[in-house]
């Protein structure tokens, strides 16, 4: 017979492992329609400018949170170390809290993400998902570690998903009925890459007083306050984000590396069209193509600098690409399990539609693009090993150092 | 014509800013002939263009910065092992001089991008600056080779933030031939070198440390104890993976035994998993 836990206790995981999930009737564990009136999840917003409070209500979409914490570094002026704060560490010490939103700039998404899961907490987590590679790999065995629940703060791949000619091209793709697969995504514009260059003559300032400037900087290296470099503007610099190709291209890409069956692996061949970047500040790029292993090609096109993208056509992937035995052994196979939003995840202690392997991968994309805008040469990865092969220096990039104490 | 006028001649092309402070680059091939010409002036032309990067960083060197930073991406290409070398060590060389702390800074983030072995004397030695121990820590862990015996070397010397850089770089390093200064470390009055040190021993996968990270991870209540908990975990899989069982199960069932709070169940249930899976 089932043992009665509180949904709040499951949650917290000790059923979880104890491999209640399978005996235990939906009722009890707070389902989606059976949710008990007394069982309120504890929140947290880590990180409340900007995209902030968003990122927080979709965290508490279709379930009940209560607001216990709101942490910030420009919290200074107001931090009680009771419901504001400073230094996310005191809010995941806190035993009531369940859910955390991270809403902070990307440099800060991975280690907190990461520190969260160590907790025992459930992470919804605004985009881009980090600031390099290595950071995504971190999370992703995080949470299988701690068997917690994480959802990147972007949500198309819903959307795509129920789609029916999205449908259609997934299955087709994951089929690995078409070899070489002859599709070919473009992506013009809308990646905001003037909007979002770094300021490369700001000089440096006094900090506000109520900003803990060395807490900001994190796991970054250490530079004197310089306004741009906080406040959103901090997409501009290498520091923290990456760009606008950083700040929308997991936004943008997401529900297409869903379609395209991409969620767990990545291009094996990149090249960029891009001036030399800038040591700190990011700067202009035209165009980057990505090559799968299976002959997929992802092109991202800025139409803001240089030469516009020639060397392929879009190239859709349909029914057309398969003869009748192919579209007979498609029919046969099955669809994909329906992607579990972020409070069914947590109900049902399952991966959510966002899941970090997931999104991970499509973070992968943009963080490699950024790579070979930035060295300036075409770049070949091994998705499985998450190496840049034959080029040690354009590795360093894979995973860069942080500052004391913070590591992956 | 001296040295200083003819890299003005050279950095002409790099266009203005733009009104908004943005630099809109120009193309590789014309920013090649920038590098180019950079080159042929040797050593001495590189050094003098790593003399005009000024502190602060306001952009009034932005030519200069562009440039050495450019360079640095050009000669990670095949075949410019030899002007590659040149570069290093002109910047290298800065490093020891009389230039300001935030130009070396700069300098030593250029090595962490293309620096090798040869560079790895010179920024070890600033491993005890105040300033730009981490610059000089980060350009080390970057570059690898040569960057433990460095570490080791600092670490007896170091304290203080630079103490607790040098111990969390040798635990990414994974420099089996520190356990016992980072075991030293782990019992040190300072909670984040406590909880750094324990990890580094962890990451290390040092069989003869589980005392010290279960130690550690028995801190009282808090972030240290969040931390220091996930280093046994980690402790405990390294040990598992190298086929040490019994030192494996050792770490697990201290945590089952000591993780008793309702919200730390989720560390018991993960340590008895771990164990079920050790065979016991």
């Amino acid at each position: 017979m089932a043992r009665k836990i509180s949904r709040r206790a499951f949650v917290k995981g000790a059923a979880a492992s104890a491999g209640l999930f399978t005996i235990v009737p939906p009722h009890v564990l707070g389902g989606p329609r059976h949710v008990p009136p007394s069982e309120t999840l504890g929140g947290a917003l880590i990180g409340c400018g900007g995209r902030g409070p968003n990122t927080y209500k979709e965290m508490c979409k279709d379930h009940k949170v209560e607001l216990l914490a709101e942490c910030d570094v420009k919290f200074g002026d107001k931090a009680d170390n009771k419901r504001f704060y400073t230094d996310f560490r005191r809010v995941l010490e806190r035993k009531d809290i369940d859910l955390i939103a991270i809403g902070t700039p990307p440099h800060w998404h991975a280690l907190i993400s990461i520190a969260a899961a160590e907790a025992g907490k459930d992470v919804l987590c605004e985009k881009p998902m980090t600031r390099f590679i290595a950071e995504g790999r971190a999370v992703v065995e995080a949470f299988r570690r701690y068997k917690r629940i994480f959802q990147i703060g972007t949500f198309g791949r819903f959307g795509s998903s129920k789609d029916k000619k999205s449908l259609e091209t997934h299955k087709i793709m994951r089929s690995g009925l078409l070899a070489p697969n002859p599709g070919v995504f473009i992506k013009k514009g809308g990646l905001k890459v003037k909007e979002w260059s770094g300021r490369v003559n700001a000089a440096p300032q006094t900090p506000p007083a109520a900003l803990d400037w060395n807490m900001y900087i994190g796991p970054s290296p250490m530079k004197p306050y310089v306004r741009p470099r906080h406040g959103g503007t901090h997409r501009g610099y290498w520091d923290y984000e990456g760009g606008g190709l950083a700040d929308m291209a997991q936004h943008t890409l997401d529900p297409y590396q869903w379609t395209y069956g991409k969620d767990d692996t990545s291009p094996v061949e990149i090249e960029a069209m891009a001036a030399p970047a800038h040591p700190e500040c990011v700067g202009m790029w035209g165009w980057v193509e990505m090559k799968y292993a299976d002959g997929f090609t992802l092109v991202l096109e800025s139409g803001e600098w240089g030469p516009m993208y020639d060397r392929k056509a879009s190239k859709g992937v349909s029914l057309a690409d398969l003869d009748e035995g192919q579209r007979k052994k498609l029919d046969a196979m099955p669809d994909p399990e329906p992607l579990l939003t972020f409070a069914e995840a947590v109900k049902l202690r399952r991966p959510a539609g966002g899941n970090p392997e997931a999104a991970h991968r499509c973070a992968t994309l943009l963080h490699l693009a950024n790579i070979a805008i930035r060295t300036g040469r075409k770049i070949r990865y091994d998705p499985v090993k998450e190496e840049i092969l034959g080029d040690e220096l354009a590795n360093r990039l894979v995973n860069p150092p942080m500052r004391a104490p913070w590591h992956l | 014509m001296r040295q200083d006028e003819k890299l003005a001649e050279i950095l002409a092309p790099i266009p203005p800013l733009d009104k908004d402070g943005t630099l809109t680059g120009p193309a590789w091939e014309d920013a090649i002939k920038v590098f180019d010409a950079v080159l042929e002036g040797g050593k001495d032309r590189v050094a003098a263009l790593a003399g005009m990067v000024q502190e602060p960083d306001d952009g009034r060197d932005y030519k200069a910065r562009y440039a050495l930073h450019g360079l640095a991406q050009y000669l990670g290409r095949p075949g410019k092992e030899a002007p590659r070398a040149v570069y290093c060590e002109a910047l290298a060389g800065q490093l020891g001089g009389e230039i300001a702390k935030g130009a070396k800074g700069f300098l030593a983030r250029q090595l962490q991008v293309i620096g090798g072995r040869e560079c790895a004397a010179a920024l070890g030695k600033l491993l005890g600056d105040a300033e730009l121990h981490e610059y000089a820590a980060q350009a080390l862990l970057a570059i690898r080779a040569g960057a433990a015996e460095e570490f080791r070397r600092a670490l007896p010397g170091l304290k203080g933030a630079a103490r607790l850089t040098a111990v969390q770089a040798l635990g990414v390093l994974r420099d089996a031939e520190s356990v016992e200064a980072l075991r030293q470390a782990a019992g040190e009055e300072d909670a984040d070198l406590r909880v750094v040190a324990a990890w580094a021993l962890a990451n290390i996968g040092d069989a003869a440390s589980v005392d010290a990270v279960l130690r550690a991870g028995d801190a009282e209540p808090g972030w240290a104890r969040i931390k220091a908990t996930s280093a046994c975990l980690l402790l405990g899989e390294r040990l598992a993976a190298a086929g040490k069982k019994p030192e494996a199960a050792r770490v697990y069932r201290h945590l089952k035994e000591t993780r008793k709070d309702d919200s730390e169940g989720y560390v018991r249930a993960l340590a008895e998993e771990a164990l079920a899976a050790l065979g016991g």
